[in-house]
């Protein structure tokens, strides 16, 4: 099935990871890298499988913030099954992207 | 292996806009990035400056010049280029992912980066806790302390920005602030902000952890030491042209030297915007850059195939 690249909030974030793969980024609309990595996922989202991939607004959900500990933005958590197995701060090219998620 | 009319090392907007002009030339386009399209201009909030569009995040212009890039048939890929291998007419591009491109004709624009200090401990808390970008690292900050170290127009800036969220910035600086009067004026005017100019930083200090940072007046002599929990500087920028210090194009201060065609002394290879020696490093300015190199590169093809 197509990924698409979508933005949820901290409590729909809970039900996201819990089973499956699933990249998160945690953005801010203020900052630029943000907006590149947004633009990038998309493009990511064109080259991967079996994968949610979604936007958390760190301005916003400030209690998944502090639950996961992201202290900038952006910042990729890539989560299985609930356990997070990798993050990453900043923007990244695609291809890292994509080796992270694999 | 697919031999391109011409490569073009760094999506900015000169990379961006010689590929659009050499796509228009109908050249066979090679558009690589080590990261991502935009350049610097992806870190710059506003840009005003630029004719036609008002004010525009720079992100989102990098976007929309991108989007005009791919609508052209340009093709685009990530690589880190370490080496070009001038061979006659064909360039080779060695790049640190392990790819292998080659060009009739090679344009670099491949800008700049962020200079750093090079004092003792900076590199124990470089990308941690001494940042480059205070929108982006700025919220970890908030109620804390942090230090700016610069005065020019960024320093200024993104201090002010800091005073915003953190509970005490203080702005550490060689010379007095060189920015913008009026900006200048606002950051002094802050009650959270404490300003030491004529001072050189000596060394970063902390064990595990960031403590802050000692300096020295280089007008009494006088060592300070400013407690902080994290740092961001501001001191300039400097060429990103490592890669191509053997071909004998850069002057003494790092920058490619090419003439008003954008030419290097190397035929067939071409810089373009920042990391060209020039007096003024705008996005128009480089814009300007990129289209005159990839008119040069079409007439450099057009000779080559005669």
């Amino acid at each position: 099935m197509a990924v698409t690249v979508r933005e949820i909030n901290g409590e729909e974030l809970e039900q996201v990871i819990r089973q499956g793969k699933a990249l998160v980024d945690f953005y801010s609309k203020t900052c630029g890298p943000c907006k590149m990595l947004g633009f990038v996922l998309k493009d990511v989202a064109k080259s991967v499988d079996d994968v949610e991939i979604v936007l958390v607004d760190f301005d916003v959900n400030k209690e998944a913030v502090e639950k996961y500990g992201v202290e900038s933005y952006p910042t990729m958590i890539v989560f299985n099954d609930g356990q997070e197995v990798t993050r990453v701060k900043g923007l990244q090219q695609k291809p890292k992207i994509v080796q992270m998620i694999s | 292996m697919a031999l391109y009319d011409v490569a073009i090392i760094g999506a900015g907007p000169a990379g961006m806009t010689a590929a659009i002009y050499a796509a228009r030339a109908n050249l066979q386009v090679l558009l690589l990035d080590k990261l991502a399209p935009g350049g610097q201009i992806v870190n710059t909030f506003e840009i005003q400056n630029y004719t036609g569009m008002g004010t525009i995040n720079g992100a989102e212009l990098a976007i929309k010049m991108f989007e005009h890039t791919l609508e052209l048939g340009v093709n685009f890929d990530y690589g880190t280029v370490t080496e070009i291998q001038s061979e006659g007419h064909v360039k080779k591009l060695l790049c640190e992912e392990g790819h292998l491109f080659e060009a009739k004709a090679v344009i670099i624009a491949t800008g700049t980066k962020p200079r750093m200090l090079g004092v003792p401990g900076e590199l124990n808390f470089a990308g941690t806790t001494i940042s480059w970008c205070a929108i982006c690292d700025g919220p970890h900050y908030r109620n804390k302390k942090v230090i700016v170290i610069g005065g020019g127009n960024s320093a200024v800036e993104e201090a002010i920005y800091l005073a915003g969220l953190a509970e005490e910035v203080t702005i550490v600086t060689l010379f007095d602030l060189t920015a913008d009067p009026l900006a200048c004026e606002k950051l002094r005017s802050l009650p959270n902000v404490k300003i030491y100019e004529y001072y050189d930083i000596l060394e970063f200090i902390g064990e595990d952890k960031f403590a802050g940072l000692k300096a020295k007046s280089t007008k009494t002599d006088e060592e300070i030491t400013v407690l902080a929990d994290g740092a961001f500087e501001y001191i300039g920028l400097k060429p990103t042209a490592e890669a191509f210090k053997d071909l004998g194009i850069l002057n003494d201060y790092g920058y490619i030297e090419a003439d008003a065609c954008m030419a290097t002394k190397v035929p067939g290879i071409y810089g373009a915007g920042d990391i060209i020696s020039k007096h003024l490093r705008q996005v128009i300015t480089a814009c300007s850059d990129g289209a005159i190199a990839a008119q040069s590169v079409a007439k450099y093809i057009e000779k080559l195939n005669v």
